[in-house]
């Protein structure tokens, strides 16, 4: 009877015990977000890494890999190691859908950095449903002013400036430089986000083209170059042409000039996405035909080595990415891998998704950056810097300030008439060996 | 004893298939439905090749430009016109079928190489000619955004398994349909143009306007078939409908053996488990970037050599074959 009465209680704790502990264990936990562990922060990156963008572009993965390991060899982020799975989109964005789909459900990661492209990133952040998982999506490589609409891309984050603010800023450029002011005008423009945004841009700055030719991407051929430049050369003076697309477009239509003899006939603007020296030398272009071309820019010329940015890059540069040669490319990959590891810090070190995004918010205004723009985030604005130089490129590639030897810095938004204002902005200096400590 | 006709047969088979796939679509992950969705979305646009070239004779090169008129025609009635996204898919297969026949009574005359010319013609030109239009979003493109999936699913059902569901119905009913016609009447009158057009005309066969007709169900499934994929990347641009994707549609058709629509899944299996594959080989064997990025293209190759050599006529025939 004793016995009974015994494993009559035994019986009784031990099922209290297990349903406690069946209750306990279907009570939600406070779940951690994914690709975050003590150890360990994965982000993830889809990009051009093969395909016809990916002659511009596909050094962009390697660098970002580079800085990132650089730091992991200094300790990671409050001791955790960065693991960057990158993806390669094609640039296609069937590809950039799946490719990012699958970062976050299949790689699990915690966040996305440097995804490239307009077309393409808005179908994968739509694919991938970022905005709903809550997936920080950092300084992604566009300027579609579009991106900047927080209730549409709550989580996403630009580098860029937007095309608009570009298009502003050189129509004030042209308005404030008497060689340029009194010439015609023509500009040749993709008739995708450059065409939205830098044409909007343009009237906003009420710059006026005598004529604007817009093409599709990858759709300009050396013909239809040549017979635009046949066109434009009959404008008396020395007309000023503007080149918004990217390098492969703009070097068609500098080897058409060539091959009329029209490089000097007219002044030559080339926005910030399509005036790599480096690759447009590499396309073919003679460097005769690049001294002299003017183009906006936000950061260092990559060949600057008295810059301390690009000094510090290129040492990473040689001993994590060897063999690969330091260019434009290489150093917006290492400067947003920066920006992703001040982000990271800034988070503290419990690290949540909704904790990055408003430490973005909060303070990323502050991070240090080799951009000579001002950064311009905020809890309204997400658009990265907000302004550009002026420089000419000379016969070696180097961009240098435009005449006066000092660069010209003009910022600006994206939506109003306002005119750019000449800004005296000092970015910080980079942090001691380019490991921040913020 | 009562036999069961062959019509009935398929129609139990498609149903159960159907069972069989909600069945799977509620025990697998987010990403498999995902990918799911793509493999009946491939599946669809390989039956409109295998219609067409399998068993009419013709050969198009330019699918991808079919699917994106499809495409472009679902994205606008549901931007423009603010029908039901089940409507606009109904709407991007009708559209995409009246410009394939259209486009079948234009290229009626021509056969082999020039018909292949004129299709991969339209599929360089037609991502640029979208382009010219501001209603269509320039390279940006146009939304097509089905919306959440309907509440008395439960909060559970997410947005991949409402992919999933539609992508595979869809593929589904309209694979039903295509291989009740192909039983048909009109499925005959196509393999007869296939076979021998001589021989055919003097059966009675208008050769050119059943080209035709060939040509239009061809463009209308290939249509759907593009209205999904736009559903499934959650908008529609000219980038999406690259000159490859008509290449990788062929690839996929010769796997799963071009007279025969049974392989059809396995073709859409291939296309979306190849780069997987891929990936997952350089990541285990590693070695240098030029390696990784050639090995898909090298597995597409290896399969075609294979499947050319021994299932020329796909895997269903030697099913068939064994049975």
């Amino acid at each position: 009877m004793i016995r009974n009465t015994r494993m009559k209680r035994i019986s009784i704790v031990s099922a209290v015990a297990v349903a406690g502990a069946m209750v306990l264990s279907t009570l939600p936990a406070q779940a951690a977000d994914p690709g975050v562990t003590s150890t360990e922060i994965k982000l993830g990156l889809s990009s051009p890494q093969t395909g016809t963008a990916a002659l511009s572009y596909g050094k962009l993965p390697k660098a970002m890999k580079a800085y990132f390991d650089y730091i992991n060899a200094n300790g990671g982020v409050y001791g955790r190691k960065i693991k960057l799975i990158a993806r390669d989109d094609k640039y296609l964005p069937t590809q950039a859908a799946t490719q990012t789909t699958n970062l976050v459900l299949n790689d699990k990661v915690f966040a996305l950095v440097g995804a490239l492209g307009t077309a393409t990133h808005t179908k994968a952040y739509a694919a991938a449903q970022l905005a709903k998982n809550n997936v920080p999506d950092l300084f992604v490589n566009t300027g579609f002013s579009g991106f900047d609409n927080k209730t549409k891309y709550p989580t996403t984050f630009l580098v860029l400036p937007s095309y608009a603010m570009e298009a502003k800023i050189i129509g004030k450029f042209i308005a404030d430089t008497p060689t340029l002011k009194p010439q015609a005008s023509f500009l040749v423009a993709q008739d995708d986000e450059f065409g939205i945004d830098g044409v909007n841009g343009f009237k906003l700055a009420g710059h006026t083209f005598t004529k604007t030719t817009l093409y599709p991407q990858g759709g300009l051929s050396s013909t239809l170059a040549e017979g635009a430049l046949t066109a434009f050369s009959a404008a008396p003076g020395k007309p000023v042409i503007v080149l918004m697309g990217t390098t492969d477009t703009t070097a068609t239509i500098l080897k058409a000039a060539e091959k009329l003899s029209l490089t000097t006939k007219f002044n030559w603007i080339v926005g910030s996405v399509g005036g790599d020296a480096n690759t447009l030398l590499a396309l073919g272009v003679k460097s005769t035909t690049i001294d002299g071309v003017m183009a906006a820019s936000f950061f260092p010329d990559a060949k600057d080595i008295n810059d301390e940015y690009v000094s510090q890059f290129m040492k990473i540069n040689m001993s994590y990415n060897p063999g690969v040669s330091f260019d434009n490319v290489v150093l917006q990959g290492m400067n947003s891998a920066m920006l992703t590891v001040q982000a990271l810090r800034a988070a503290g070190k419990n690290l949540t998704r909704a904790g990055l995004i408003k430490a973005i918010e909060d303070k990323g205004s502050t991070f240090a950056s080799a951009g000579l723009a001002p950064l311009n985030y905020s809890a309204t604005s997400r658009v990265g810097y907000n302004g550009y130089w002026f420089g000419q490129l000379n016969a070696k590639g180097e961009l240098l300030p435009y005449i006066t030897g000092k660069r010209t810095l003009y910022t600006t938004d994206s939506t109003t008439t306002s005119a750019p204002v000449l800004s005296t902005y000092e970015r910080k200096p980079i942090p001691k060996n380019g490991i921040p400590t913020n | 004893m009562h036999k069961i006709s062959a019509n009935r047969k398929r129609l139990f088979t498609f149903i159960l298939l159907g069972w069989v796939l909600l069945l799977i679509g509620d025990r697998i992950g987010e990403l498999r439905q995902y990918q799911g969705a793509f493999v009946a979305m491939y599946a669809l646009a390989i039956a409109s090749i295998i219609l067409l070239t399998g068993y009419s004779g013709q050969l198009s090169l330019g699918h991808s430009a079919l699917m994106a008129v499809g495409a472009y025609a679902g994205a606008l009635s549901i931007n423009n016109l603010k029908l039901n996204p089940v409507i606009a898919l109904i709407v991007a297969a009708l559209v995409a079928g009246i410009f394939g026949l259209i486009l079948g009574i234009a290229a009626a005359r021509l056969s082999g190489p020039y018909l292949a010319g004129t299709t991969l013609a339209l599929a360089i030109s037609l991502p640029t000619i979208a382009n010219q239009f501001t209603i269509l979003g320039g390279e940006q493109g146009i939304l097509f955004d089905i919306g959440a999936p309907p509440a008395r699913f439960g909060e559970g059902f997410s947005q991949y398994k409402w992919f999933f569901w539609i992508s595979s119905l869809a593929a589904l009913i309209m694979i039903w349909m295509i291989s009740n016609l192909l039983h048909s009447k009109f499925g005959r009158v196509f393999r007869a143009l296939r076979d021998n057009q001589t021989a055919a005309q003097l059966a009675g066969i208008n050769i050119g306007r059943q080209k035709a007709v060939a040509f239009g169900l061809s463009a209308g499934v290939a249509g759907l078939a593009g209205g999904l994929l736009v559903m499934l990347i959650s908008g529609v641009s000219p980038s999406a409908f690259p000159l490859s994707l008509s290449f990788s549609l062929l690839t996929g058709a010769v796997v799963t053996g071009v007279y025969d629509l049974k392989g059809v899944m396995l073709g859409g299996l291939v296309l979306v488990a190849i780069p997987e594959i891929a990936d997952s080989i350089g990541s285990r064997v590693g070695g240098s970037d030029g390696f990784t990025m050639a090995l898909p293209g090298f597995l597409v190759s290896a399969l075609l050599i294979l499947a050319v050599l021994f299932l020329p006529n796909g895997p269903g025939k030697l099913l068939k074959k064994k049975m």
